[in-house]
């Protein structure tokens, strides 16, 4: 029931944004695809690079859009409308509030990576995208808006969202298997990189689009990502003592 | 009924609130008084779980107030001294949010939202963003929001706060036909006339500690019911008389520059304190 509301209270927020949000879903990786995909013609493994491309650009908009959703929206509602307080004092129970924002934050995402889909449609690269993908690109915003979360309850000023996105967000988008393969990067950095969600998400997303199998050890690995960000949001949300 | 054991917050090595017990009773009007930095919004952070004690406790009818205890937070309703409420949801959403939140049903939310912001004066207004509301409309809608959910307990942070004379003696009124219904409030206020107007009894706090507690006649009383004010070199000093006659008597001897009137909780406010008036 909680979940619900949490979710009602998104909607609210996607209706009367709509456009503010999809035009910023749109424009940077629109831009990505200009330039890399259309702009700088080449080949990777022998194929089109826009075949590589899409997926990955998929997978960092699911990302971004999950992640801009929540933390944008938590640390102003907790730090400066305190917003938050309206929740804290109300009989929901919390963790339904963190299952809510978790939800409605991997929605945005998935609209986020929908819209890609969409705008890469009159392309015809002939690549795959199925219900699998949608589930990854939904596990993936689990993911992010989970980590969006804690960040935001970590946040000590309004300012602290943008920085966020400057330390965790921008290297994800240019190292995680969205412009290039980590496979190219050297060893002990290679391993890191691809241990990192986006990297697995990209990596799935792409397998599928080429048709084939996503693999399970990056179920696995997203899924024990949202499991360590999910005990930590609950963990913050029911004990820190200063919210 | 509220109960306050022991309760104490610190922030690093300073203490906001420091072993505050208190008592209250259902159904009374109770107020927490105190200079800026008392520690009475931090208290009302606590009863509203936003803030966890660094020890003690809160029970509410008995039963232990933390951010678990469901039952007990739908007794509460809070108005914070900031406009706690998302800047860009119109009144309607803002009351549909509370609604839901406390799980009420849809169709009570809506015949409860628009007999409180017709009340309020606000229907007209409904449709607007908070953001794009005056700081009066704002602290309407936070009272109808709080008394959408028909609360036991009402938590007032400074509810009067930069309101104009008329709004908050509209508000005086409100709340004491809302205390009317039986539901326990606590207020905070450094308005000393709006303690003395509304409340049943009231706690002094400064610097986190309990003061004094009575209700505001009797700590009148206990200070002297008569005040004389004399205008010195150094600013206004005030004495107090338990006796009418005393008080006349020491007017006499004073002279032409000073003057009687009775004793306010704003002097016991000022005693308590510590303070003295100055020009």
């Amino acid at each position: 029931m909680g979940i619900i509301t949490v979710l009602w209270e998104k909607w609210v927020e996607f209706r009367r944004d709509f456009f503010k949000i999809t035009v910023a879903a749109m424009i940077s990786p629109l831009m990505y695809l200009i330039v890399f995909g259309m702009g700088i013609q080449t080949t990777s493994h022998g194929e089109p690079y826009l075949h590589f491309l899409i997926p990955g650009i998929v997978a960092m908009a699911t990302m971004t859009g999950s992640f801009s959703a929540i933390a944008q929206s938590m640390s102003v509602q907790r730090l400066y409308e305190k917003a938050l307080d309206q929740v804290m004092v109300s009989p929901t129970p919390l963790w339904q509030f963190i299952l809510g924002q978790v939800i409605g934050g991997s929605l945005r995402g998935m609209y986020a990576g929908g819209v890609i889909l969409l705008l890469t449609l009159p392309i015809r690269s002939g690549l795959t995208f199925n219900a699998v993908s949608l589930l990854v690109m939904f596990l993936n915003g689990t993911v992010f808006a989970t980590a969006a979360l804690v960040l935001s309850f970590l946040a000590k000023s309004y300012a602290d969202a943008p920085r966020f996105n400057s330390y965790i967000i921008m290297p994800m988008s240019f190292l995680c298997n969205t412009f290039f393969s980590t496979d190219q990067m050297p060893g002990g950095l290679r391993q890191f990189v691809a241990l990192l969600p986006l990297s697995q998400a990209s990596a799935m997303i792409r397998a599928i689009a080429n048709g084939e199998k996503a693999g399970a050890a990056g179920f696995a690995v997203l899924g024990a990502y949202l499991l360590i960000l999910g005990l930590l949001a609950v963990w913050f949300i029911y004990r820190k003592k200063n919210l | 009924m509220i109960e306050l054991h022991g309760l104490t917050k610190r922030f690093g090595s300073f203490t906001a609130v420091d072993g505050l017990s208190l008592r209250i009773e259902t159904g009374e009007f109770f107020g927490l008084l105190g200079p800026n930095g008392a520690g009475k919004t931090t208290t009302i952070s606590m009863l509203s779980t936003v803030l966890l004690p660094s020890s003690g406790e809160i029970r509410i009818d008995g039963k232990l107030l933390d951010r678990k205890a469901a039952a007990e937070k739908r007794k509460l309703s809070v108005i914070t001294q900031e406009y706690s409420m998302r800047q860009d949801m119109t009144m309607d959403e803002v009351m549909e949010y509370q609604g839901r939140l406390y799980f009420i049903p849809r169709k009570t939310i809506r015949e409860r939202s628009e007999a409180l912001l017709e009340f309020a004066g606000l229907r007209e207004y409904r449709a607007r963003t908070v953001r794009h509301l005056s700081g009066g409309m704002k602290r309407k809608l936070m009272i109808c929001r709080a008394l959408l959910i028909e609360p036991e307990i009402l938590l007032l942070d400074e509810p009067t706060a930069g309101m104009d004379a008329l709004s908050r003696r509209q508000m005086w009124n409100l709340l004491r036909r809302v205390n009317g219904r039986e539901m326990t409030i606590l207020l905070t206020t450094h308005y000393m006339e709006e303690a003395q107007a509304l409340c049943d009894r009231v706690a002094l706090v400064n610097q986190g500690r309990l003061q004094k507690l009575d209700s505001p006649a009797a700590l009148i009383a206990e200070l002297g019911a008569f005040a004389v004010d004399e205008n010195g070199v150094t600013g206004v000093n005030t004495r107090f008389f338990h006796d009418r006659a005393d008080a006349i008597a020491y007017l006499g001897e004073a002279g032409s520059q000073a003057s009687l009137r009775a004793t306010t909780l704003e002097d016991v406010f000022v005693d308590c304190a510590g303070r003295k008036l100055s020009p």
